[in-house]
């Protein structure tokens, strides 16, 4: 062979790196203005949030939110649905408006020099909003039928099916922050209408601007086109997330599945836990990198899988925490007591220093690739302007997953995942599948239909 | 638009390198491409290419099994890789002061590979990839799409009539010695292209490349390229329906297109965005929001390479419409299209939609480091990357029309539908989806890749 090189290579040294720094501006209406200027971007992002997401709906009208922040991009009172897209589109601007459980937000990218027009564009839309009777009942009927469409896909089936499962009946968390067929059904476009009167108003919004803009001209636009918007929005209920029940196993049955699509989990943690940090790195060395615990053994050793991975999803309240993996039907009942092992694994004992590392490692060095882009700058204000976290935060990120110890990693692991509360769920042949999962006595066991 | 600073380099061994400084932030991106994809295999080798692909992540010689993946993480980096049928892809972005992590992972598994290979890892990679099939394609919605096109686009014996995940069976088959051949055939400096663009020194990176990899041997006996000749339209219309687990109907249309790098190409990625690209776009406004008869619209232009291309749309019917209906206002769109458009605003937008995507694209390290590998692969010309905006710009409505006319013709049209199943026998259901894997071929059109989906940041 040839003369190799055995060692691996030495690092040069580093060269410093820190995040963006922006300023904070707010109109007398009390819409906050995020600025964030970019040397090197020839691009802009605008981001326009609102305390308008799932949060914000009542369970009568889940979806309310969802199928309002859609149906901003059909048009304005002046322009109608294919004139605006024919007005931002030929800008180069595609605009977004879309909404999670804790906020709504309308956005789009541009090249410097449409930043202005798209602003203005992008202020009419939320401002006002057309909520053509006609594309009400076509985006209702899409979203129908994208429910329709989730259910025939086994990992799409499995994330409904799981939440379903996981909360209580009387928690919101329980389903879709989209809906569900029985609410988005009942939706009349006088939901949306009075949804946006209430929910859209300047006091909780936030306007981020990231990448290349001048700082004066934008703020004089933000004061032409928002600044004279008035009214206050009574922002979110709470959420009490309380769980269905105890340990159990579901199998959601999906006769001729050639996988089965796992889901172990429980009720994690909200946005504002302690924890937060410690919780993440103890998910990442679980499930989030290529050699964690998890995708370790269930794909490089057993090949069960093509991927296994472990999240937190915190949001206001506390959302859920997931392992999860497409395994083949075969060994459906070995992966999960392979996976439930993993679990307990990391209940028993800490991690020793060199694995810890490693995760650690690769959370705090990847922290430049992520604000790459001028879209990714921008996305990381939301979780500042939504949850109200420390202007600082990005700043003290690397020093916080670096002061994570092998004890914190153990004891958040003991503290988050309890096995009497672990929700089994998977999606899967049940004929091939009940009696020997039965047999293996995961927990008190029901099959139920992919319905 | 963003000029990309592009330097070229070459080693003694023929290895083939590409430097593209940007050092606005400390990171940088290492790309390697082989010239060797799923075209390049062998009857009853199906998705052996990608299933190497896998394997170059099980260790070489001073590489451990899942060090790969673990070294470049643990230094904060990013990285898989793709195989598609022209080429596969390896890449690492990693905080710039690891480069050199990257060039010698790089290099010890392009010199070094064999001495790490054994049963055990191959057996361990075969079942991961058929559970990747598993997952993209048997058990997935309309998951069989892109092997039944490509088997009906291409005729049998055409490198591109099997696609690139391969038949469960073909990989079944696959053997320690084939992993050998293929990489003594293939993976030699003199069939790939490197490039590294962010922030590095140049004289130090060259430095590094030579270090890492001027002792590896080229090939010697590199086989040229595979005979991918072929008609330049199929001849007639050909037609299948597929009766699948899937809750709403969904019509495929694709047709023998020019290849990637011919401005007849160029041409209809214009056209194909006129027709889908954006709320504005000729189908969704018709298909979607007037007549409401489609849930969604989509169009690509396969940017491949040999032989002949596809042009490939499908759309989803809204509940309750039929799907022929579809079929013809699909066809229909084309149709006018072809005869009354495009107009100035409609060139407008696309290309202002066009401009400001590639900008958006070329943001991102990684995808520099790649189309800059792409271009010099495929056409020894990564100076490509700077007129992609002009050559899309060069084109006019006449010549959107002129090759609207030469390719979306009835007779070389394939129209694959996708109709809900009357309830299946559990039983059933499974020997038909055994029999397409066996029979029929391979999947992903998308390419495929090693490391599952992205961790999560």
């Amino acid at each position: 062979m040839t003369v190799a090189n055995p060692k691996r290579p030495a690092p040069s040294a580093p060269r410093p790196y820190h995040f963006p720094r922006f300023e904070r501006r707010r109109l007398d209406n009390g819409l906050s203005v995020w600025l964030v200027p970019l040397a090197d971007s020839g691009l802009a992002n605008v981001h326009l949030l609102f305390d308008a997401g799932a949060a914000a709906e009542d369970e009568a009208h889940g979806g309310v939110a969802a199928l309002t922040a859609q149906l901003l991009v059909t048009g304005t009172a002046r322009l109608d649905a294919g004139a605006f897209a024919e007005a931002t589109e030929r800008l180069g601007i595609e605009v977004s408006s879309e909404s999670s459980w804790d906020s709504a937000r309308g956005a789009f990218q541009a090249l410097p020099q449409h930043v202005g027009k798209g602003l203005e564009l992008l202020a009419e839309m939320v401002r006002q909003p057309r909520f053509d009777p006609a594309e009400f009942e076509r985006l209702k009927a899409e979203r129908l039928a994208d429910i329709l469409q989730a259910r025939a896909d086994a990992g799409r089936l499995a994330d409904e099916m799981f939440l379903r499962n996981l909360y209580a009946d009387s928690v919101a968390y329980r389903r879709s922050a989209a809906g569900t067929p029985e609410t988005v059904s009942e939706l009349v476009r006088d939901d949306v209408v009075s949804f946006h009167a209430r929910q859209y108003a300047p006091d909780r919004a936030h306007l981020i601007v990231a990448g290349s803009f001048d700082t004066d001209a934008l703020m004089r636009d933000a004061e032409r086109l928002l600044g004279d918007w008035s009214g206050t929005s009574p922002g979110h209920r709470s959420i009490q997330p309380t769980r269905a029940s105890g340990r159990r196993v579901v199998v959601v049955d999906r006769p001729g599945s050639v996988q089965s699509e796992l889901r172990v989990g429980q009720i994690g943690i909200d946005r504002y836990d302690p924890r937060y940090f410690s919780a993440s790195v103890m998910a990442a060395l679980l499930g989030g990198v290529f050699g964690s615990r998890l995708n370790r053994r269930l794909r490089e050793e057993l090949g069960y899988t093509y991927g296994a991975h472990s999240t937190f999803d915190p949001r206001r309240a506390a959302g859920p925490f997931v392992a999860r993996a497409a395994v083949q039907t075969e060994v459906t009942t070995d992966s999960i007591r392979e996976l439930l092992g993993q679990l307990d694994g990391i209940r028993a004992t800490a991690p020793d220093e060199a694995e810890l590392r490693e995760v650690k490692n690769y959370l705090i060095g990847v922290f430049p690739l992520r604000f790459e882009t001028t879209g990714g700058v921008a996305a990381a204000i939301e979780p500042l302007a939504i949850y109200g976290l420390d202007d600082d935060y990005w700043q003290e990120y690397r020093g916080r997953i670096e002061a994570v110890t092998p004890d914190d990693t153990h004891a958040v692991a003991n503290e988050l995942i309890t096995p009497d509360e672990l929700l089994i769920l998977l999606t899967g042949d049940a004929s091939k599948l009940a009696a020997e999962l039965r047999e293996a006595d995961f927990g008190p066991m029901e099959v139920v239909p992919a319905e | 638009m963003p000029h990309i600073p592009i330097e070229r380099h070459q080693l003694d061994n023929g290895l083939r390198i590409v430097l593209s400084r940007d050092d606005s932030t400390p990171i940088v991106a290492v790309n390697l491409w082989y010239d060797v994809g799923s075209k390049h295999e062998q009857h009853g080798k199906t998705g052996f290419a990608h299933l190497f692909e896998h394997m170059m992540f099980q260790g070489s010689e001073n590489v451990a099994k899942g060090e790969h993946f673990a070294q470049v993480q643990a230094a904060g980096g990013t990285l898989n890789a793709t195989t598609w049928l022209d080429r596969t892809n390896y890449f690492e972005t990693l905080p710039s002061h690891e480069l050199e992590l990257a060039l010698w992972l790089e290099a010890d598994r392009m010199g070094r590979l064999l001495p790490a290979m054994t049963q055990e890892k191959l057996d361990n990679q075969r079942d991961v990839v058929k559970n990747e099939r598993r997952w993209a394609v048997d058990n997935q919605p309309y998951g069989t799409w892109d092997e039944k096109l490509q088997a009906l686009i291409y005729p049998e014996g055409h490198p591109y009539h099997h696609s690139t995940i391969g038949s469960m069976e073909d990989l079944s088959a696959a053997s320690l010695d084939d992993v050998s051949r293929f990489f003594a055939t293939w993976y030699a400096p003199n069939n790939a292209v490197l490039t590294v663009a962010g922030d590095f020194e140049p004289q130090a990176a060259l430095a590094a490349i030579e270090r890492q990899f001027g002792p590896i041997p080229a090939n010697a006996q590199l086989p040229g390229r595979p005979d991918m000749s072929v008609e330049p339209r199929i001849g007639q219309e050909i037609r299948e329906v597929v009766h699948d687990r899937v809750p709403l109907p969904r019509v495929y249309v694709s047709y023998r297109m020019p290849t990637f790098g011919t401005d007849a190409w160029d041409a209809l990625e214009v056209a194909s965005d006129l027709l889908a690209s954006g709320r504005a776009s000729r189908l969704y406004r018709s298909l979607v929001r007037e007549r409401q008869l489609a849930q969604d619209v989509t169009v690509f232009a396969f940017p491949m390479v040999g032989g002949a291309s596809m042009f490939t749309l499908w759309a989803t019917t809204r509940p309750g419409v039929d799907h022929e209906e579809l079929e013809q206002a699909l066809l229909g769109e084309i149709e006018r299209l072809k005869t009354d458009g495009p107009s100035a605003e409609e060139l407008e937008r696309v290309r202002n939609l066009h401009a400001a995507g590639v900008e958006s694209s070329l943001e991102r390290l990684a995808e520099r480091a790649d189309r800059l590998s792409m271009y010099t692969v495929l056409f020894d010309a990564p100076e490509m990357i700077n007129t992609e905006v002009s050559r899309y710009e060069s084109v006019g409505a006449e010549r959107v029309r002129a090759a609207m006319a030469e390719t979306l013709r009835d007779d070389n049209r394939v129209v694959l539908t996708y109709l809900p199943a009357d309830v299946p026998e559990p039983e059933a259901e499974a020997e038909v989806a055994a029999l397409a894997g066996a029979e029929t071929g391979e999947a992903m059109a998308q390419p495929v890749e090693a490391g599952g989906e992205e961790p999560a940041r």
